[in-house]
This record gives C-alpha cells, structure tokens and sequence, in this order.
C-alpha cells in the first residue's frame, strides 16, 4: 500500500507521508490496536478498533483541493507524545503475568444498556490544522478507545464525466455537494448508538469506494473532523460539542503553499489558481458562516494550548459524569435478589455424573491433568445441553428398514461459538467436537487489577456474525461483569439477543441475576451456580481461577 | 426424569419405564431426538454418521456411569471453601460385544482415562441362527466389579442373553451389570428384563424397529 502511494502523483499537500510505514509494523504489532483492512478470505475480520482512523487514500490527481494527512491513515495513540508507540507503553510485566493497560473499560451501564459516547466535532478551512487539534485532544485525554472520523471517507463516487473533471483539477471537493450526507449520518448514528459501523474508504484515484471497508467500533469518545462537519443541522445536532478551528487565511495558504511546493513538486501558479477559484471561496461560501454553530472556537489551531486544555477538562467532566463503577454495582446489586430465577436460565440437571466431575475440578488438591481431563468431560456435557436448547421442527426421514421414522432437526445450521479469552477458549474444542466446521470468535476482556472494572482488548468475530446463533462461552462467570461486555460487544455487532446463549460451568447467583436481568432474551447454561461471590470477585465455593489452572499459569505460593 | 421418561415409554405404546424399574431411558430432548434421527435417515452419509453416532454413545456413557454407584465426598477448593462433592468408587469395568459394541469402547475411554474393557464375540449360527458364544475375555477380578456392558443395536436380546450369561458363569452379579445401548426394542427390553430382572439397561429409545445398519455403517462394511 506504501508501494501504492508513492508512486501516483504526489496529492497537493499533506503534512507527513512518512509516518506511513511505520503505520504499518505498528499494525503487525498490535493487531488489536490498529486499523486493520478486511482480508478477502480471512472471515475473522472484525477487529476491535479502540482507536480508529480510516484508512484513506488522499486524492492524488485532484489538485489541492484537500488537505491530506498520511496521518489520518494510522491509529492514533493514546496519551502518547510520540506516535510510534511501544510495546512496553501499553503492557507491564510482572514475573506472574503481563498486565495489559490499555483495554477499553465498560461503555454501558449495569443494566448493559448502551452509555452514548461523548461526540466532538471539528471543522474549519483546509489547512486550519484539524487535525492537529484532534491528535492534541486525543493526546491529552489520556483516554483509550477514541474513535477519529473524517469527513474525507464519505465524499461521493464520481461518474465518469465528474471523474475527468477532477482529471483536470476542476472538480469542486470543497463543495457540500461533493459529500454523501446520508452514508455519512447512518454512520455518525450507529457510532453513537456504540454500534459497530462500515466506514467507506474512499479512493481518489477512481473517486469511488473501495470494495473493502474500515471497520470500526468500540468508542468511548468520537472526534468527527472536516471542512463542512456543522454543515448538516442533523449532523451539527449529533455533535456534544462543536470546535471550530479558526486560522487565518493567509497562514492556511501559506501552508498550502509549503506543502504542495516543497513536499508535492508542484508550482506556484498552479497552487494558487485552484485555491483562489475554488478552495478560497467555498471557504467563504460554505465553511467560515458555520463558525456561528460552535461552541468553541481555537484560534491559530493545534499552537493554541490553553484552548486544548480547556476542551480536554470539558470532555473529561462529560465523561465522567457518564461513567460508573461497574463491577462493584454488579455485585450489590442483586447480590440480595432471591426469589426464583428467570427462566431463561438453565441449570443442568444436577446428576452423580455431574458432581462427581465438579468435586474433581473444584478440589484445590487435584493435578492439572486430571483437572483438563475432568473439566473437558463437564465442558462437553454442558455443551451438549446447550445445544438441546436451540430451536428444532419435525422430520420425517425414510430409514435402511424401510419405515418412516418421525424425527427432529435443527432449524438452523448457522451457530458459531465465541470465546471470552481466556478461560473461555477451553470450551472451545468441546465445541468443535459436537458441531461440525463451526465458526470461533474470540473476545478478550481483562480485569483493570487498579479499578476492578473489566476491560475489552481484542475481538475477533465471524463475518455477518448477526446472522448466527451464538454460543457465548466463560468456564466461570461471578460478577458477570465480562460476561456482560462480551454480550454488549455482540449486541452492537447486530446479533439478537434472542440469539445468543451465555454457556458456562460455573456462575454465582449474583452474576447470574445481573445478566438474566440486563439481557432477559438471552439463554444462560452453566452446570452449577454457587452461592456467593467474595471480595475478590471469585466465587464460592468455586473452583478458584480456571483459566491459571487449566493453563498452569497460577502464581507460584512457594517462592 | 420420571415424566419425560414416560413420555418417551407412552410414545412407542409402551408404558416400560412403569412395568420395568431397571431400564432407564435417557432423558430426551430436541438434541437427541435430532442424533437419533440422523442414525436412522437412510440419506446420511457415512462420515455424518460416525459422527453423530460417537456423539449419541458419549451421551449414553456419560448417562450409564450416573448408574454406578458413589459415596459423598467434601473437598477444599482453592479459595479455601468446602464442596460438598461425590466420589465414584473404583472397581469398575467395561464390556464390549463385539462388533458394534466396540464402537462404544472410545466413547468409555473418553470419559474413564484407564478403565479396564473386556470382550465377547458372540455369533449366531447360520443353520439354526442360535446364538453362539466363541470368544470370552475379561479382567481376572471381574467377579467384584460392576460391569458396563456395551452393546448399541438391541432387536431380540438374544446376543445380550448369551453375553449375560457368560458374565454370570464368571461370578459377575446380576445388579452389578448395566447395559449400555443406543436403540433397543420393546420385545429385546421384555426379554432381556424378564430373565435378569436385576440388571440394569440403559438406552436412548425403546423403538419397535431397530437400526440394524448400524455395526455396518459405522465400521463402513456395508
């Protein structure tokens, strides 16, 4: 892709084209962290994007019209000051484990219902410094899973005759015309209902979109930037905070100047014919009258500190008075919920089998092997039962005797298992054994050791995964705290409630209760629920960390 | 278990569950409905079917070790809390009837890592279609175990009989046995039952047509 860039003509300005392969190793280093691009064949692409910016060709035949940003193609780090953030940066590690630190903390509240993410929008001319102002906002949050949107993703698919107009750099990009409004607002919309959304990559060479699309979900907090962003009211209305950023006109055509001159090869004449006939009086036209809907206005750009610091404390209060102490509330309350349990809760018949199998895994004396062995004999029975409880109609099939027999099938076939990392990822081959080819998701969530709120770091999920019966796999489950965040990740990735079931070996009551009472669709299988849940979140009596036990990965008491 | 395993007793026209306390009928659901009716479609492949079957068997064996017996256990758990368990007591062993038995063989290993499997061959003669035993050979001590006796096609439960009997000849008590079985037939339950009321069977479904195909299709000699 690099490759690609450099050799089309050279767009007319952009601020850094070099940061482009660093963009790249980033990539490979943290899959889960960066922009990734659909593969054809590979259907596990729905990446996480904590921190998203699309990957977006800047026009390279167009004339300077824009303002491209190699930038604006690479993830954008968190509270970094450099932008080739290091491995060390997000992950500490002890001599027990590695401890990552920068998940993405929960985004909805104790009944799972989505919190909206707190929506800043920046406009200003071409050339302002927009995006300076973004990555400094972003840079002084401090906050994970920020999402930049740019405007330049939904410029309109050119016909032929638009297409040899912008041949000839006479096609007006600065114009509101040139921006498909309704594509742009379904997705500044899904993003606010925290949905997981397509974003178009537009290609400049061909001025249409790529087959492929940006995925991105998973935002605590958007920053929408372009020229036109206040230019829509339903878009203006969907913005928490509007910022304009205001630089004068000669200091953008300066700029412009410079970039295109010295970084483009192109000349004097030329720069200053498109932006006197086209990018100056769209500006007046069309950019500078929306400064009336902002809220702030950054004079001089991304120079301008005391601006940024007075945007980040505001955005900090929003969001604070957004968030909440999740697990804790989880476990008060329905820690003293009795009654009877929904019904969409199903316990597996209590049988000697069955206990037999939990007194070997739950016994702290009993050796890894036979421990595997044991909780895999238990995983395959509560997979097993799962599967009783999907949907099945009436057959009629001829048997070798020659009679009828009247049987039963599944309705469907389309099931695939998702697994919450790590614990859940021993489910896995139980899962494997009893259907065959199904499809494995994997969603990793970690607990924050400092704030005891879990957090969402990966997820990898089946393609069309909202057209599947999924079968959401936790070896324990106490809080439901995890549980919860890998049901709301699967909700905003469009599955139906209805069509997920929460499969477990062991719950305690408190989790159980939360979860049936936030999801009431949603199937809950486990093979025991255990009373109580103690200050460490473990369950008693439990069976103590499965994941550590089943890995070996336990801290070692002796030394 | 009580109602379902009526209702599955009720829907071949034989309420057995009732009139024969030791034949136990695996709880029925949608899923197993669903094996069962795979192993019985004509139009199964044969991959599909060994499939299927060794998922049916798992269920079975998971179900027949629920029928040994056990005494209560409490353990600690790593977060220093008490369990209140079970323990299976040793002393138990399997035997396969060969052929089709054998197919049940991995299902017991799966789940009991060392258990010790013996065999018969029982073969029916061709003239008078007798059953015949020729081959017998189990562990030295199979007089003081309880004995899973393997077994997935049951139609007239005479091959059952004569392994039965040869389980008898070496010590083995009549309680202690437990019959495993996919399908079996309400004429093979009254047989087997009416002459070892003490032996305990348990199966997937009582159905007055029995797949024969079964041993054929799974080891693929068909």
């Amino acid at each position: 892709m690099a490759a690609k860039l450099n050799c089309v003509d050279p767009p007319s300005s952009a601020s850094s084209d070099s940061d482009l392969i660093d963009a790249h190793e980033y990539s490979e280093m943290f899959p889960d962290l960066e922009v990734q691009e659909e593969r054809s064949g590979d259907f596990y692409n729905t990446p996480a994007s904590p921190i998203t910016v699309p990957y977006c060709p800047r026009p390279p035949s167009t004339g300077s019209q824009k303002s491209p940003r190699a930038r604006r193609q690479r993830t954008v780090s968190l509270n970094q000051n450099n932008t080739t953030q290091t491995k060390t940066d997000i992950m500490i590690k002890t001599p027990q484990r590695t401890i990552y630190t920068a998940g993405r903390p929960p985004w909805y509240n104790c009944e799972g219902q989505n919190v909206e993410p707190f929506v800043i929008g920046i406009c200003g001319g071409s050339a302002s410094g927009k995006t300076t102002v973004a990555e400094k906002i972003i840079e002084s949050l401090g906050v994970p899973w920020v999402t930049l949107l740019s405007m330049d993703s939904f410029y309109k698919v050119l016909t032929e005759k638009q297409h040899e107009v912008a041949e000839r750099n006479e096609y007006n990009f600065d114009h509101p015309d040139a921006f498909d409004w309704d594509v742009l607002m379904s997705t500044l919309q899904r993003l606010k209902e925290c949905r997981k959304v397509e974003v178009p990559i537009y290609n400049f060479m061909t001025h249409s979109r790529e087959n492929r699309t940006k995925t991105m979900y998973g935002a605590n907090v958007i920053i929408f930037e372009g020229i036109l962003t206040f230019h829509n009211p339903k878009v203006t209305e969907m913005l928490d905070m509007k910022i304009f950023v205001d630089t004068d006109a000669d200091i953008r055509l300066a700029r412009r100047l410079k970039r295109d001159i010295n970084q483009r090869g192109r000349d004097l004449e030329g720069v200053l014919k498109q932006y006197t006939s086209m990018v100056q009086p769209s500006f007046n036209h069309y950019i500078a009258p929306l400064m009336t809907h902002a809220d702030i206005i950054v004079p001089r750009g991304g120079e301008n500190e005391v601006a940024i610091q007075l945007i980040v404390q505001h955005v900090h209060t929003q969001l604070q008075l957004r968030g909440f102490k999740l697990r804790e509330e989880l476990a008060q309350v329905h820690a003293m919920n009795s009654g009877p349990r929904p019904p969409t809760v199903k316990l597996l018949p209590t049988t000697p089998q069955i206990r037999g199998l939990h007194t070997f895994i739950r016994s702290k004396d009993t050796p890894r092997d036979e421990f595997i062995f044991y909780s895999k004999r238990l995983i395959r029975l509560v997979i097993e039962y799962t599967l009783s409880l999907m949907t099945f109609h009436d057959k009629i099939v001829e048997t070798p005797q020659g009679v009828l027999y009247h049987g039963k099938r599944m309705e469907t076939n389309n099931i695939c298992g998702v697994s919450i990392l790590r614990a859940g990822e021993t489910m896995e081959q139980a899962v494997c054994d009893v259907c065959k080819d199904i499809r494995i998701g994997k969603i990793l969530i970690q607990t924050n050791l400092q704030t005891g709120e879990p957090e969402l770091y990966y997820l990898r999920l089946p393609k069309d995964i909202k057209d599947y019966k999924v079968i959401l796999m936790d070896a324990t489950v106490a809080t439901g705290a995890a549980a919860m965040m890998a049901i709301r990740v699967l909700l905003d990735h469009d599955v139906a409630e209805s069509n997920i079931l929460l499969v477990s070996l062991l719950m305690a009551e408190s989790g159980v209760r939360s979860i049936a009472y936030a999801f009431p669709k949603i199937q809950i299988v486990t093979s025991a629920i255990d009373p109580e849940i103690n200050d460490k979140f473990y369950v008693l009596p439990g069976i103590g960390n499965f994941g550590d036990r089943y890995f070996g990965t336990e801290p070692n008491d002796d030394c | 278990m009580g109602s379902t395993d009526m209702d599955m007793g009720l829907c071949n026209g034989f309420d057995y569950c009732k009139e024969y306390r030791s034949l136990k009928i695996l709880p029925a659901n949608d899923q197993i409905k669903e094996l069962q009716t795979i192993l019985r479609d004509r139009n199964t492949s044969r991959s599909d079917f060994k499939f299927y079957a060794d998922r049916l068997i798992r269920l079975v064996i998971e179900e027949s070790l629920n029928q040994l017996p056990f005494t209560e256990c409490n353990v600690i758990t790593p977060t220093g809390a008490t369990y209140n368990g079970l323990k299976y007591r040793s002393g138990n062993c399997g035997v396969s009837i060969v052929r089709s038995g054998e197919s049940m063989e991995q299902g017991l290993r799966d789940c009991c890592r060392s258990i010790r499997i013996g065999k018969i061959l029982v073969e029916s003669d061709a003239d008078t279609h007798e059953a015949k035993v020729v081959y017998a050979r189990f562990p030295e001590d199979i007089s003081r175990r309880h004995v899973l006796l393997m077994y997935p096609i049951m139609s007239t439960g005479n091959t059952v009989g004569k392994a039965v009997n040869v389980l008898k000849e070496h010590d083995v008590k009549e309680e202690c046995i437990i019959l495993s079985n996919l399908f079996c037939t309400p004429q093979a339950v009254q047989t087997i039952l009416d002459s070892y009321p003490k032996m305990k069977i348990l199966t997937s479904e009582v159905h007055p047509v029995a797949p024969n195909h079964f041993g054929q299709k799974y080891f693929g000699t068909d």
